[in-house]
């Protein structure tokens, strides 16, 4: 069944409302480009102020002035918290206690104990570190007391990415020096020149990387870093909750690969890893390693005061339950902070956001601090425009900054003092990690989330105990997906032959071998199978982007000066990339001249328009395969394989003021075809006898809109990563159904996992919308409607149908 | 569903890696029996058996006096009694060895990447000895086969004191070490050697006027080697690979004769190399000023002055380079007297109007070593004159050059002021 977008309310529907600007809601848009008015107010308040307020000050006024006041709905006062510290040990050699001592140090923290009494017994572990706790010390520790003790052994460091590797290698580079031993430490990537590789290589006693560095560059050519394989002692691994979903599958595969290279030279390292406060940190640990791992969780850092609030921007449509734009709100509120001096940090969960909020926050500094005061970041920036936006944290000549979740992870950026999450950023422990940007030293600092219209936001916002009494999510992976796996033990039989028998991560590999036999990549001979074709297989395997290449953004403005400003991944690239798309860079308008698909380069000039455009995905879903299901009198659960066919076919030309639509036009780009798992509800015709087609299929769009939102909620995945699609007649069955698909090959386990708790899912969506002030469905449960329907009360009449009476714990549900 | 079902229903996501599938042939080799024995045999090639597995030699001789291209083999001698007696020093100076202490040498592999993957299928050797040419290779008939393959090519070369090879020290013998490190345990160590990579001076001498410094144009277009119905090495690959299917000599017969013309190729090759080196070969003005460079670039200043000095007296522009060329050399070897008459050569020269620079030197040779302004100022502002007419592609460096030059006219305007 084909499905065509028609007005609003569909295009929520399909996959292109993650990407961009149809992420923007309709309703609440209109308010997003009437700033000009508000920023006249604030620019006035600015210069007349003449002296600057303290944080203390602040304070006091988010809670007296009622414009504020009125708005906030839960304020968490987090208290300080003392050091929890031991001697340092006996063991430690004399040099590194030395340095220690020099820098003022005299005791450690209870988790770096713990973590280096764990390293010594030789056990592999994950020490549980939230921001700014000294985690460094847990792998530093042992790995140098390790090198102290015998200078041949080494050490491979993996981080999430290249910044992150720099930063460290400054850090154990200055404690190394004080240290006073020969030990050698290099960073390993993309940018190492070629004379310094060769020294890496042959002498290098810790070795500092990424994951894409280790799959593409280090392991195919194991052969040149014989001693670091055979005296390699230990393996850390840092931001271990980043490795999640797709890239933690991908890398889980890349370290299977890396620990057959490490026995085939003779070594058994031990895994230090290290994770920010997820769920389930040691069954990640023990997936993604394949090696058994012990739990430190002793925090024993101080902290200081942090206060947490909950700010639901007003009503400003009651019927329809709108609200102000969450996205103004955090402008007005981050703009109190900077105009006093206090350094802020604002999380926007789209680039395009971050490029509008960036845009205001810009024009209301420009008087007093200069425009450069305030900067934007997020993936798709250059390296070194993200390592100038660092620095100038750092040293304080960047007063904001506005970002994506790309600062979630460990770049030093110095401490600030306030964070604005724009939204509920998707996910507990994502929220507790931007939320730690504010305040990493002894502080007093606040956080201040401000919900927008989303059901997921609303849900948060008005039930702070879900947030706060709740453990964060548990980070999954599936390393066993079948596209991945098979893409992973290429690149191994690349590196070494396969034996008969040979299991990878525990995974039987005959069928695979056998396969990729009689494909021509592998030649099976005697008992062994060996690579043989002529092509680099890691080279065509991205660790990072589901559709696995990404298209180059072109800047050909300036024709004597074309330069790359940036790159998009290529499903992402055929809504937001299209011939005459306008593409935001930096707050910089830009229009797309033209998409190589082929040579994936899309060319841009900038432009000075007053609009955006909003492109319309068709999807389409076929069942192939039914793997599980539950079959009920009323309805049917189930779970399979499907191919999803998505093609961009028009966009439009919107308007900032009004939203009026001004133009549109096709898009001329190949149809996507996507095989992956789904789950998804059926319901029973007769059931809902007395309900009109279009009333079900109106019902079906609501329901789909909460799942959209709460589904990812339970599975700790991003919403782009799950797919829902609502169908009226199922091409299986004829039945009304809602599909939820994973958003990559083979599927990653999310679909799965929705198909075991949806009983939960069901439960929480009812709630969503049964709770949901609005009177007939409103863009904060079941979106927006057709006139004259009650979306409401169809969409409940739908749950009701399936809804059964057990009793369903979310909580504990969840966790399955 | 099963394995195979999913992983053929997954196939449009996994990465293909272009080959065609087609039934696969047992292939099991035996001591006794081995396939296609017959074939191999009148291919010159024998089976060569380390513990269970065995790998294929195969050695062709050559009359030492057969012509390869321009020369005969038998020319290698007396090019390397040259060098010996010339006892210039030069990277590819063969002074202190003998013909056969020569070996030339090639591999042919799986692929094009340097990484652990990339197997080679067959290494090849040609030595010079006195009464004939050896070209020796070894062929590996499976890749399970490595062992038996490089145990019997690293007896062979134990006495290995030098390679000539063809872009051989950044691919060829870097993968051979490769291969040996997944192997080391079974096999000798690799010896240490010299090694000369012709691939370097042919792009010196011929990068210029040849399209492509590949090894089989310079063949055809320096050597005079003419190959007939020769199989172009980048086919090598999907041929082994189908002779791994089907087993048939036949199928690679092509490449083995490829790879031997290759190291025959290099032996004239380093005839002819050297010949333009030791100048005893008619030489293109290129030629000779590049292997002046190459020489200067060793540290042999003499044989590279010698060099441009005979490129002097010639007409045109080659000469002018010499002329350049040897007054830069002898301001570096601090004799700077004996590069100004060479520059005001250069400067008389009517043709040398494009050209600033021996105007500059003059300039800075009459200021700092003669102290004489006025004639200083003279070449400074001749020389900014000429500078001037020309066009030129970069704002930054015209920038730069301009303020350089107005900074000395005018410190020289000073000068001659004061005195």
């Amino acid at each position: 069944m084909e499905q065509q977008a028609r007005g609003y309310a569909v295009f929520s529907f399909f996959g292109a409302r993650h990407r961009g600007f149809s992420y923007i809601n309709p309703f609440h848009a209109r308010y997003l480009f009437s700033y000009e008015r508000l920023f006249d107010k604030i620019g006035g308040e600015v210069t007349d102020m003449e002296t600057k307020k303290t944080m203390q000050e602040l304070l006091a006024l988010l809670r007296t002035e009622p414009s504020i006041n009125e708005q906030i709905v839960h304020w968490k006062t987090i208290e300080e918290k003392d050091a929890v510290t031991g001697p340092i040990p006996e063991t430690l050699h004399p040099h590194i206690k030395q340095a220690l001592q020099d820098r003022g140090v005299s005791s450690l923290y209870s988790h770096q104990l713990s973590a280096f009494q764990t390293a010594q017994h030789s056990h592999s572990f994950v020490a549980v570190t939230p921001t700014a706790s000294g985690k460094t010390l847990c792998y530093n520790l042992p790995v140098l007391q390790e090198i102290a003790h015998n200078p041949d052994s080494r050490a491979l460091y993996l981080f999430p990415t290249k910044a992150l590797a720099q930063d460290q290698k400054a850090e154990i580079n200055e404690f190394i020096d004080a240290i006073g031993l020969d030990i050698k430490s290099y960073t390993y990537d993309g940018d190492t020149p070629a004379n310094i590789r060769q020294v890496v290589r042959k002498a290098g006693n810790v070795v500092m990387t990424n994951p894409d560095m280790l799959h593409s560059a280090i392991l195919p050519h194991h052969t040149k870093w014989v001693s670091l394989f055979e005296n390699l002692k230990y393996i850390v691994i840092d931001e271990l909750h980043t490795y999640r979903g797709v890239f933690g599958s991908h890398v889980a595969n890349v370290i299977r690969r890396l620990k057959r290279i490490c026995s085939f030279y003779g070594s058994q390292p031990i895994f230090i890893c290290t994770s920010a406060t997820i769920a389930n940190p040691k069954e990640l640990a023990e997936k993604l390693t394949g090696s058994a791992m012990e739990l430190i969780n002793n925090n024993g850092a101080p902290s200081g005061k942090k206060h947490f609030i909950f700010y639901n921007p007003p009503i400003v449509n009651k019927p329809l339950n709108v609200r102000k734009s969450a996205t103004l709100e955090a402008r007005d509120l981050a703009s109190q902070f900077l105009k006093n001096k206090i350094q802020t940090i604002v999380f926007a969960r789209s680039r395009v956001r971050v490029e509008i909020l960036l845009t205001y926050l810009q024009e209301l500094a420009k008087k007093e601090f200069g425009m450069k005061s305030i900067q934007g970041y997020r993936g798709g920036y250059l390296p070194t425009q993200r390592r100038a936006i660092e620095k100038g944290l750092r040293n304080g000549e960047i007063m904001g900054v506005v970002s994506t979740n790309a600062l979630e992870l460990g770049v030093d950026i110095g401490q600030l003092h306030a964070c604005i999450l724009t939204g509920y950023p998707g996910s507990i422990a994502s929220a507790w990690q931007q939320a730690g940007r504010a305040g990493r030293r002894q502080d007093e600092s606040v956080v201040i989330m401000v919900a927008s219209s989303s059901p997921m936001d609303q849900y948060i916002i008005q039930q702070p105990e879900y947030f706060f009494d709740r453990s964060p999510e548990s980070a999954r992976i599936n390393p066993d997906n079948l596209i991945i796996l098979v893409d992973h033990v290429k690149c191994g039989a690349y590196e070494l032959p396969f034996q008969e028998g040979d299991s990878f991560g525990g995974v039987e590999l005959e069928e695979i071998l056998e396969f990729l036999t009689d494909e021509q990549v592998l030649h099976h001979q005697g008992k062994r199978y060996f690579w043989m074709n002529d092509s680099f297989p890691a080279h065509n395997i991205s660790l990072r982007s589901a559709s696995q290449e990404n298209v180059v953004i072109v800047d050909q403005s300036d024709v004597a000066n074309v330069k790359i400003i940036g790159e998009m991944d290529r499903f992402s690239s055929m809504t937001l990339l299209h011939e005459e798309a306008i593409y935001l860079h930096q707050g910089i308008q830009y229009q797309v001249e033209k998409l190589d698909y082929e040579e994936k380069k899309a060319f841009v000039r900038e432009v000075d328009v007053d609009y955006f455009t909003d492109a319309n995905l068709a999807v389409s879903l076929k069942v192939l395969e039914i793997d599980k299901n539950t079959k009920m009198k009323d309805q049917e659960r189930a779970y399979g394989e499907v191919t999803v066919n998505a093609m961009a076919t028009i966009f439009k030309k919107i308007k900032f003021e009004t939203h009026e639509n001004v133009g549109s036009g096709p898009i001329h780009l190949p149809e996507e075809e996507l095989h992956t798992s789904a789950t998804w509800l059926e319901f029973e015709r007769e059931q809902l006898h007395n309900v009109s087609e279009s009333s079900i299929e109106q019902g079906l769009i609501g329901v789909a809109n909460v799942f959209r939102h709460v589904a990812p909620l339970f599975v700790m995945c991003d919403p782009s990563d799950l797919h829902v699609v609502p169908q009226i007649k199922a091409v299986h069955s004829g039945k009304p159904a809602i599909f939820l698909y994973d958003r990559y090959p083979g599927g990653i386990g999310l679909s799965e996992n929705v198909y075991k708790i949806w009983d939960t899912v069901i439960h929480e969506a009812y709630h969503v919308i049964q709770s949901c002030p609005c009177e007939a469905g409103c863009p904060s449960c079941t979106g927006t409607m057709l006139e004259g329907e009650n979306a409401k009360v169809l969409a409940l009449k739908l749950l009701d149908a399936v809804r059964r009476d057990e009793h369903v714990d979310a909580i504990q549900t969840e966790s399955l | 569903m099963s394995m195979q079902s999913k992983l053929n229903r997954f196939k449009k996501h996994l990465v293909t890696e272009k080959n065609k599938a087609e039934p696969l042939v047992e292939f099991t080799p035996q001591r006794q029996a081995i396939q296609h024995h017959e074939a191999w045999k009148s291919l010159q090639t024998a089976p060569y058996f380390y513990d269970e597995e065995y790998c294929l030699v195969r050695e062709v001789h050559y009359p030492v006096d057969q012509r390869w291209g321009n020369y005969s083999f038998k020319e290698l001698e007396s090019v390397m009694e040259a060098w010996m007696k010339s006892g210039d020093i030069h990277p590819l100076s063969s002074h202190n060895l003998s013909p056969a202490d020569l070996l030339f040498f090639d591999t042919e592999t799986t692929g094009l990447s340097g990484g652990a993957g990339n197997t080679i299928f067959l290494l090849g050797h040609s030595q010079v000895e006195e009464e004939q040419v050896k070209v020796k290779q070894y062929f590996l008939p499976g890749p399970g086969s490595e062992i038996a393959m490089y145990h019997y090519f690293l007896t062979q070369v134990k006495e290995l004191k030098n390679l000539v090879t063809y872009n051989g020290k950044s691919f060829d013998w870097p993968q051979v070490k490769t291969r040996h490190t997944l192997i080391r345990d079974f096999v000798p160590s690799l010896p240490a050697f010299g090694h000369f990579d012709l691939l370097h001076g042919s792009r010196r001498l011929w990068k210029q006027s040849l399209e492509s410094v590949r090894l089989s144009v310079v063949e055809k277009e320096i050597l005079g080697v003419e190959r007939e119905h020769d199989t172009p090495g980048y086919l090598a690959p999907m041929l082994y690979f189908q002779y791994l299917k089907e087993n048939d000599p036949e199928l690679v017969k092509g490449v083995m004769i490829h790879n031997e013309w290759d190291v025959l190729s290099l032996i004239t090759l380093y005839i002819h190399i050297s010949k333009i080196l030791q100048g005893s070969s008619a030489v293109t003005s290129i030629e000779q000023y590049e292997s002046a460079r190459w020489y200067e670039s060793a540290g042999q200043f003499g044989v590279a002055l010698q060099k441009y000095t005979e490129m002097m007296n010639g007409e045109g522009s080659p000469s002018k380079m010499a002329k350049k060329a040897a007054a830069a050399l002898y301001k570096k070897m601090k004799q700077e007297h004996l590069a100004v008459p060479l520059w005001q050569e250069l400067c008389q020269n009517s043709s040398m109007e494009n050209d600033e620079e021996p105007f500059v030197e003059l300039a800075k040779w009459h200021e700092h070593q003669e102290k004489d302004f006025e004639r200083a100022l003279y070449y400074a502002e001749a020389a900014y004159g000429i500078w001037k007419r020309k066009k030129r592609l970069l704002k930054r460096t015209e920038v730069k050059e301009k303020a350089a030059f107005d900074k000395r006219i005018q410190r020289l305007r000073k000068k001659c002021e004061i005195t």
